[in-house]
């Protein structure tokens, strides 16, 4: 039996042995080495995982190129199914660029839909706030005409008022305008006894009826009385006496409804004359106590 | 008499060289195939390529070896060369697509860089 066993190995191996030297005679033709190596190039590129099919055909094309080299040895049959294996090989690996091309062209074009309709809501937004923006501007707009139509209606009425003080001041005093405003001049041959500072009866009448149109007119505007003398006597008694003046008309327009804060009193002596000291009517002019009004202040 | 054989003999292997032709029908489908794999191709654009130009070459060559060897009864022959002829189509048309696709994709590219330039 171990006799028997011994001389089938022999058998197989001899059997074996002259197969391989048969097949050691023919060695493959250069067309399947090539179609060998396309096929390897094909299984280690994109056609691995983009066209499996594609790649199946080639090996089948490299399988029949095998066994007719198998089969027949080197001849004709063997060389055209490597040529045909070749191409099947070639032809998976350009399926699969395709592939790869056709998927970057796919995601481009996504991307690009993506990035339109991104560019699209971007310009609604802008278009949104845009409208947004303009009805604010809008608002503003009405806004600031509003406040300059009542700007407007309370100018006329402060000069309409002002109109009217000055009607009813000229009236009872010299009134003029200059820089500082509105200037009520009084004599002061009518207010004080000379080289006095109380007020006469009459110049409290005078004065109430100042007073009176000051707060019904200006109940707001800035009142300065001016004391002024004439040139006569020293210079520092008449900056007294024009002090003293102007506080006593000062405090008497505050007794008659004047709010104390909006007046003051200074004296300017015979440093300010309207008119020719050489004269009596002159002096007469220049002894004076003016009630400036201040312009009143324009709204912001 | 050895010349008679001889004349018998030749004879005897003309016929079964025409048998064998007889055996193998003209391969017209395979070539109608190969055909419409090259027009497809040249259809595609291969011409234009010129790896895919290349193989459409080779295959209208065999196309044209093929028939010839049908028109001398080499059937089987012209059979072998029409598989490799549908081999180089095939693959001809496949480059082409290949180009197709490829310049698609640049354009759709191109496009989405001018998108994202905000042109």
């Amino acid at each position: 039996m171990r006799t028997l066993t011994k001389s089938l190995v022999l058998g197989l191996l001899g059997s074996a042995a002259l197969f391989v030297a048969g097949c050691g005679a023919a060695l493959p033709p250069k067309e399947l080495l090539d179609a060998r190596s396309a096929y390897k190039t094909a299984t280690e590129g994109p056609a691995a995982k983009e066209s499996l099919v594609e790649l199946h055909g080639a090996k089948q094309a490299l399988d029949s190129a095998e066994l007719a080299f198998l089969e027949k040895g080197d001849g004709q049959e063997t060389v055209d199914r490597s040529y045909i294996a070749v191409r099947k090989a070639e032809f998976a690996s350009a399926a699969a660029r395709t592939a790869v091309a056709a998927r970057e062209k796919k995601e481009a074009e996504d991307e690009a839909q993506r990035a339109q309709i991104d560019a699209l809501k971007k310009t609604q937004a802008e278009l949104a706030n845009a409208k947004n923006d303009l009805s604010a501007t809008r608002t503003d707009l009405t806004k600031t005409k509003e406040a300059l139509e009542r700007e407007a209606a309370a100018r006329a009425e402060a000069e309409k008022r002002a109109a009217m003080a000055l009607a009813d001041l000229q009236k009872i005093a010299a009134v003029k305008k200059d820089d500082r405003g509105m200037v009520i001049t009084l004599s002061g041959g009518v207010l004080f006894r000379t080289d006095k500072a109380d007020l006469l009866p009459p110049a409290m009448v005078q004065l109430n009826q100042v007073a009176e149109a000051l707060v019904r007119n200006n109940p707001d505007a800035r009142i300065q009385v001016e004391g002024h003398t004439d040139n006569q006597g020293q210079a520092a008694r008449n900056d007294e006496l024009s002090k003293q003046r102007a506080e006593s008309v000062a405090t008497y327009l505050k007794g008659r409804g004047i709010a104390a804060d909006r007046v003051t009193a200074v004296g300017r002596g015979s440093s300010k004359p309207v008119a020719d000291n050489t004269s009596v009517e002159g002096r007469a002019l220049n002894r004076r106590v003016e009630i400036v009004v201040e312009p009143p202040k324009e709204s912001k | 008499m050895t010349k008679l054989f001889l004349r018998f003999a030749l004879l005897g292997v003309s016929v079964a060289q025409v048998a064998c032709a007889g055996n193998f029908p003209p391969p017209s489908e395979r070539l109608s195939s190969a055909e419409a794999a090259s027009r497809s191709a040249r259809e595609m654009g291969a011409e234009k390529d010129p790896k895919a130009a290349l193989y459409l070459k080779y295959a209208n060559e065999q196309i044209d070896q093929s028939k010839a060897l049908i028109a001398v009864g080499e059937n089987r022959r012209a059979d072998e060369i029409l598989s490799r002829a549908s081999a180089d189509a095939e693959l001809a048309l496949q480059l082409a697509k290949e180009q197709s696709m490829r310049a698609a994709a640049k354009e759709a590219l191109d496009k989405l860089k001018a998108l994202r330039a905000g042109k």
